[in-house]
């Protein structure tokens, strides 16, 4: 077999290999939603004996399947469709969780599969055996997609041209497969021509080179017609079809930028910028961008903000902005570099696996860090990667961990290596939303520390030999076996590593790639004035869950009198202690300048210090070369001094944080003083505010002057004369700017001796408002004026009643009335003159919120709920969102978490309906462990049908739906479901007092081997010890992949006209038991016994049947490559699923 | 009878007395008058002396009404020399005399800033109430909807303009603010090429928009002809032999 392609050993998993496909879309209908075309792939047999051909589609209805113009018959089958049978009672976390990722493998293109099995008809064989040319014709619709393609038809009056409407492609990971058949996976690449005919007044973008359109004889459309030479794999595929205005960039022609109607002018000032980022990616990357042209395409209603695809990137039509606009500024040109990133690394260069993915988006994610840094400057770049490091490490200390390259090898895995999730990290489409935002944050982090153990200018090297391998290999038309160079694998990543710098970062790789989890150290030290030594010791917690143990170096920076030193300190197994010589006597030298690592020399007043030490400060693992989190303990001046002094943002940042706990009047200096410095970097400062707000709290009764920050406001930013009235507003000088945003919002948060906003900061505050004139400036206000709602908001203390009944307007509290006042007032405005992304709305409806949770207002969600509906700007939506789902928190109404669980189904919105489930998870109504009167019956069973079959059309939102379960729920059975009739019987033939086993507690259920083989004899065991079983991982998933495909025969009167219903499932089901093979037999002997049984009764039989089976069976299953496994028809009958294919007169041969 | 008489006499009297240009009737134009209308003159006098005659005593005087004085402020001014005296007099002074009254103007910053903001607030609170009675509203107490009146949030059918575009207040703003930029972007409608650049973001901006943007607009007609971009190309007309 000629599987010795390329280099790198990359095996296809399929008996095939593509080398060109056509995507032709005839018709796009905007009215009914509906998609009709075909696609014709171009694919050489790799094996002799090749008859069936598996693809990926979902949603899409087929017509006709031709193969070399003969008359194809096909199956299609899709069990993620519905993961587990509906008769199922289990309700059982771990068991969907398994059953779901046999469902995901069971499709899985990485493997081979696929949910439409074409036949080879037989006339081709002998054709086939020759290993020639085959082409796949394949006629298909889509009719109202509710995934991977989204429109946007605004209900108007007029065409859909003058209404804007417009469809784009979209979705999570690889999920082409929603939109046309295709072989959906990131290392199948071929050429590509794209066809679309659309409406004269319309554009379609797609990928490649335009060559050219025409219109249709009736003149009424035209046909846009692209060609994608340069290898690509179908998940990179993208499409945008809308009545868009074109701007083609004016210092680089083939760059081309669409937007909505009247969007222009915010177009054009948007990507003005664009051509800089190009310019350092291929500078540093010394590597032409590799296509021939780039498309950015902002639409609305986007799935995520940035979605790069090869040659085009489809953004968000929120990231537009005007000149006026300063806060999105930066944000905005984030998202155009991390796009122009994953164009390189991503989408050019493309992935073996999923398990290679990490490099990809390390990659890419840490170029983009690059390119901040020259950007936004050292500062900006060192407070981001602080910031994403203390993400992963509060996400992993949750969760248990994130791990960047997971090995599935065959059998002999030794742990489940994702024990501690309630999902499957087995593949994208089963990892929750969360979890995959961190392994990208991670994944950059890990390449930023390998940049540091060989070097930037080796790295740099490392992706120049990457990319030009890879456009060698794309310009090798015809030998598309050279195409797997354009798949980057971490092995050959690693190889090319080595190769370049000549170094060994195994260590490395093992420590943060192949294991999971970040170090957790504590510090402390002490001086020893004889020995004139720092004997610093430090700890780490290695057995809490996300975390793991580090041996290594660990460099250490103390700041002594007579300048900084670095050491670099080797942590061991058992040495907590480590002796560091000081440098400086603690003698103090008088009148002398100290150096400080930047060589600068500044003079101190010492008198703070403690006379028998020269130390000033320790900084552990000041360049953050370890994902870490530390704990050191110092004394509070040695804090102040690092604030005062220390020139690394991150190490200000740190000793403000750890100054909230030193509440005296030295911290309060050192504070304000970097709040005053000009040069000190912005965030620090801001950061300075929020601390000074807290130590005022702790000071307040020793507080002396007025209330922290005011006298310093007004320094700032009041008129000279009038000390009470700000001065007009002036945005030239950005940090100010942000200063002046947050310093009210901080203050707000101060509070007096009766834990009240002291009046006159409130007073204040209102008067920043009432005094706010943005007549002369140049820039918007927006963001500025919301940020004081919010300071108003956070003056807001509880109200002495909390009872609803009283909260009326007469007993409102006369400093809320004002408050109210001001916020009735913006919100008012804000529909005569909307603010920019409707920032001011925002902060409104926050702080009515906050006024109802204090008590003040009657809490009522009602106002929410109609800034909440469909039309309202996304941002507005989700602030009422937020509100609605507090509001179902606090008062536990079940209406209302009815009312979003209904709004997850049916809103137009994909990014909405994740969203709803993302706020439910993080603020959610009850948790496992509580009490609560939603926590019913009812509610399981539509959660579970959600994530079971309501949302098999976004990858996204079911496991958000997962996710929500798990935060609801837990891992194993909900508590408030009554007791199984089966665990009763079940005991009663064990005739012991055995838990119900569907109710086992989790940590019982996770059990290891043991508790499982004792019990293996009987049939008996419950469902769950079978399927949280980690070391019978493999077994299990095949019984559940024959398991979801046993509703295959739910299609059996499809087979005519496959398409993919929701509803149909069920019907066709009860009359097909009888027909049914070699397992459901089982079923039907076995399960006479037991009169109430339900379904999950015969599976559990029908697993354990299966599972017999395959244990021996499996074994040489797995030295066998998988295409045997499909030739041998009798592994095949094992499963239900061949059931229906003995009857099909189709492929019965 | 006796009126008419009377009058006629009267009448033709003063015609007699006008026909011989005076304006005063005499005795003689009576006697003419009386002897015209065919009246024995000579028997008058002794009906003047008749016995029984009734004499009409004569109206007791009565104080002539005194007229109010009008109403005068200050002097009236005397003719200056060059207008003759028979001119009327000048009216009174308050007539054409006017009298400056100073205000200082507030000048004073704090009182401006004051004044503007609870104007802008007043006029701010006055339209959305206006708004808020002559629409839909929402409130946030049950018991009371006019203290707090929120306009209702009403959906749009594209929701991402109102969000996005600058309203006409700012655009406005904008205009003022830098009204230096302007001119160089009058004709940016019609080329995607000539473009309204920010160079390097909000930090710097003006001096090097206006280079680069003359230097586009310079170079333009030569450069036309190079941007080759295919979504600029026109659509091609249906061959007979179409492409699929």
């Amino acid at each position: 077999m000629n599987r010795k392609k390329g280099d790198k050993g990359f095996e296809s998993p399929r008996p095939y290999k593509l080398t060109h496909q056509v995507v032709c879309i005839n018709n796009i209908n905007f009215q009914r939603k509906s998609v009709v075309g075909y696609v014709e792939l171009t694919i050489f047999p790799t094996v002799a004996n090749l008859n069936r051909i598996k693809l990926n589609s979902k949603q899409c209805r087929i017509y006709r399947v031709r193969v070399n113009d003969l008359e194809a018959a096909f199956i299609y089958n899709d069990p993620t469709l519905e993961v587990c049978h509906h008769e199922s009672k289990q309700r059982n976390l771990n068991y969907f969780s398994n059953a779901y990722a046999a469902a995901v493998s069971a499709v899985d293109p990485d493997a081979g599969n696929g949910e439409l099995c074409i036949k080879v008809p037989s006339e081709l064989w002998k054709h086939v055996d020759e290993l020639k040319v085959l082409k796949v014709h394949i006629n298909f619709s889509l009719d109202q997609p509710k995934g991977g393609l989204h429109f946007v038809v605004p209900d108007m009056e007029g065409n859909m041209a003058e209404r804007g409407a417009h469809v784009f492609s979209c979705g999570y990971q690889n999920s082409t497969r929603f939109w046309f058949p295709c072989v959906d996976s990131y290392s199948e690449l071929c050429t590509w021509k794209l066809e679309y005919t659309v409406d004269a007044a319309m554009v379609a973008v797609s990928n490649g080179d335009l060559v050219e359109t025409v219109y249709t004889h009736d003149m009424r459309k035209k046909t846009f017609h692209y060609m994608l030479t340069i290898p690509t794999a179908a998940s990179n595929i993208s499409l945008a079809i809308g009545p868009f205005e074109i701007l083609v960039d004016p210092y680089m022609h083939e760059v081309t930028h669409f937007c909505l109607p009247q969007l222009l002018p915010l177009l054009k000032h948007t990507t003005s910028y664009l051509h800089e980022v190009f310019e350092f990616y291929e500078e540093i990357l010394t590597c032409r961008y590799p296509y021939s042209c780039f498309k950015t395409v902002f639409i609305d209603e986007a799935y995520v903000e940035v979605a790069a695809y090869a040659s085009m990137s489809i953004f968000s039509t929120n990231l537009l902005h005007s000149a006026m606009i300063i806060d999105e500024t930066p944000l905005t040109r984030r998202c155009l570099a991390q796009a122009l990133a994953q164009q390189f690394f991503g989408c050019f260069i493309s992935r073996m696996s999923w398990s290679d993915e990490w490099v990809l988006k390390g990659i890419s994610g840490y170029i983009y860090g690059l390119w901040m840094k020259k950007t936004f400057g050292v500062n900006e770049y060192r407070h981001w990667i602080k910031q994403e490091l203390d993400q992963i490490v509060a996400y992993e200390l949750k969760t248990g961990g994130v791990l960047l390259h997971p090995i599935f090898g065959g059998g002999k895995e030794k742990d489940n290596p994702a024990s501690h999730l309630h999902f499957s990290i087995k593949h994208p489409h089963t990892l929750s939303w969360e979890y995959y935002t961190m392994f990208q944050c991670k994944a950059h982090l890990v390449m930023r520390l390998i940049e540091n153990r060989i070097s930037m200018e080796f790295m740099l090297q490392v992706f120049n030999k990457l990319l030009s391998l890879a456009s060698t290999a794309s310009s090798q038309k015809f030998q598309s076996h050279m195409w797997s160079q354009m798949l980057v694998s971490t092995s050959g990543f690693l190889k090319s590593i080595s190769n370049v710098s000549g170094k060994d970062i195994q260590p490395l790789i093992k420590q943060w790639v192949d294991q999971s989890g970040v170090v957790k150290f504590y510090g402390s030290f002490a001086f020893n004035r004889k020995r004139n030594v720092l004997e610093l010791e430090i700890k780490q917690d290695y057995t809490s869950p996300g975390t793991q143990k580090y041996v290594g170096p660990l460099k250490v920076t103390v700041q002594e009198l007579d300048g900084s030193f670095n050491h670099t300190l080797q942590i061991e197994e058992n040495s907590l202690k480590h002796d560091i010589p000081c440098h400086s006597k603690s003698r103090r030298n008088k009148k002398k300048k100290i150096p400080l690592m930047n060589g600068e020399e500044v003079d101190m007043d010492l008198s703070a210090m403690d006379a028998d030490s020269p130390l000033l400060w320790i900084r552990i693992d000041p360049d953050m070369s370890v994902l870490r989190k530390v704990e050191f303990e110092q004394s509070d001046f040695m804090w102040q001094y690092q604030l005062r002094y220390e020139r690394d943002v991150v190490a200000q940042e740190e000793a403000i944080l750890a100054l909230e706990k030193f509440p005296t009047p030295a911290s309060r200096l050192a504070l304000t003083d970097i709040l005053e410095q000009e040069q000190c970097f912005y965030r620090v400062r801001m950061l300075a505010c929020f601390c000074l707000a807290k130590i005022a709290n702790s000071m307040v009764s020793t507080w002396t002057g007025p209330p922290a920050m005011k006298s310093l406001f007004t320094r700032m930013f009041c008129c000279k004369t009038c000390p009470n009235i700000v001065k007009t507003n002036n945005f030239m000088n950005f940090q100010s700017y942000f200063l002046q945003k947050t310093m009210p919002v901080a203050m707000a948060l101060l509070r007096d001796v009766h834990n009240l906003c002291p009046k006159e900061v409130l007073m204040f505050i209102l008067d920043l408002i009432k005094y706010n004139d943005n007549r002369k400036n140049k820039f918007s206000d927006n963001y500025y004026r919301a940020e004081l709602i919010d300071a108003l908001a956070n003056s807001v203390t509880p109200a002495v009643s909390v009872n609803n009944e009283v909260r009326t307007l007469d007993n409102l509290n006369p400093d809320v009335r004002l408050i109210l006042e001001e916020i009735t007032r913006f919100l008012n405005m804000e529909k005569l003159l909307p603010s920019y992304r409707h920032t001011i709305t925002v902060s409104c409806l926050k702080a009515i919120r906050v006024l109802q949770k204090n008590g003040h207002v009657p809490s009522d969600p009602a106002l929410f709920k109609s800034y909440a509906e469909y039309g309202h700007f996304v941002d507005v939506r989700i602030a009422a969102l937020e509100a609605v789902v507090d509001y179902t928190k606090v008062d536990r109404s079940y209406e209302e978490l009815q009312w979003l669980l209904s709004m997850v189904q049916n809103d137009p919105v994909p990014y909405i309906r994740h969203k709803i489930l993302d706020m439910l998870t993080k603020n959610p109504p009850f948790t496992k462990n509580m009490e609560s009167p939603l926590c019913n019956e009812a509610l399981v069973d539509q959660l579970w049908k959600l994530m079971n079959s309501g949302t098999s059309h976004d990858w996204r939102l079911r496991c958000g739906a997962v996710d929500l379960y798990f935060t609801l729920f837990g891992l194993s059975r909900p508590s408030c479901l009554p007791l199984p009739e089966l665990g009763l019987v079940l005991n009663l033939k064990e005739k012991k007092a055995v838990l119900n086993p569907t109710i086992i507690p989790e940590s019982v259920a996770n059990n290891q081997e043991p508790v499982i083989s004792s019990n293996n004899h009987g049939q008996s065991v419950g469902f769950q010890n079978t399927f949280s079983n980690s070391q019978e991982e493999e077994e299990i998933d095949m019984d559940t992949v024959h398991d979801s495909q046993a509703f295959i025969y739910h299609h059996l009167n499809m087979l005519e006209r496959p398409s993919t219903p929701g509803k149909e499932q069920s019907s066709g089901e009860i009359t097909m038991h009888p027909v049914s093979a070699a397992p459901l037999s089982v079923f039907s002997k076995e399960s006479n016994s037991s009169k109430h049984s339900d379904h999950h009764h015969h599976h559990h039989h029908e697993h354990k049947k299966k599972k017999k089976k395959h244990k021996h069976k499996h074994k040489h299953k797995h030295k066998h490559d998988t295409k045997e496994k499909e030739k041998d028809p009798f592994v095949f009958s094992n499963s239900p699923a061949s059931a229906r294919s003995i009857r099909s007169p189709s492929l019965s041969d | 009878m006796i009126q008419s008489y009377i009058s006629e006499i009267g009448r033709s009297a003063k015609s007699y007395c006008e026909h011989t240009a005076r304006t005063q009737p005499t005795l003689s134009d009576i006697v003419v008058t009386l002897v015209e209308m065919g009246f024995n003159v000579e028997t008058l006098p002794a009906y003047a002396k008749r016995s029984q005659r009734m004499v009409i005593t004569a109206p007791p005087v009565t104080n002539q009404p005194v007229t109010p004085k009008a109403l005068t402020a200050g002097q009236n001014k005397p003719h200056p020399p060059h207008i003759p005296g028979h001119f009327p007099e000048f009216p009174d002074p308050h007539t054409y005399i006017k009298t400056p009254t100073y205000r200082e103007p507030v000048s004073d910053y704090q009182v401006l800033r004051e004044k503007a903001a609870s104007q802008r607030r007043d006029v701010e609170r006055a339209l959305t109430r206006f708004m808020a009675k002559t629409g839909e509203t929402q409130s946030l107490f049950k018991d009371d909807v006019s203290t707090f009146p929120l306009i209702a949030a009403r959906p749009f059918t594209v929701p991402y303009l109102t969000a996005l575009l600058p309203s006409e207040l700012e655009m406005q703003q904008m205009e003022e603010t830098d009204s230096s930029e302007q001119d160089e972007q009058t004709d940016t409608e019609n080329l995607p090429l000539h473009m309204s650049t920010e160079e390097a973001g909000p930090e710097k901006e003006n001096s090097s928009v206006l280079q680069q943007s003359s230097s586009l607009a310079g170079s333009r007609n030569g450069e036309e002809n190079v941007i080759d971009n295919p979504y600029l190309r026109p659509v091609k007309k249906p061959k007979i032999r179409r492409k699929k």
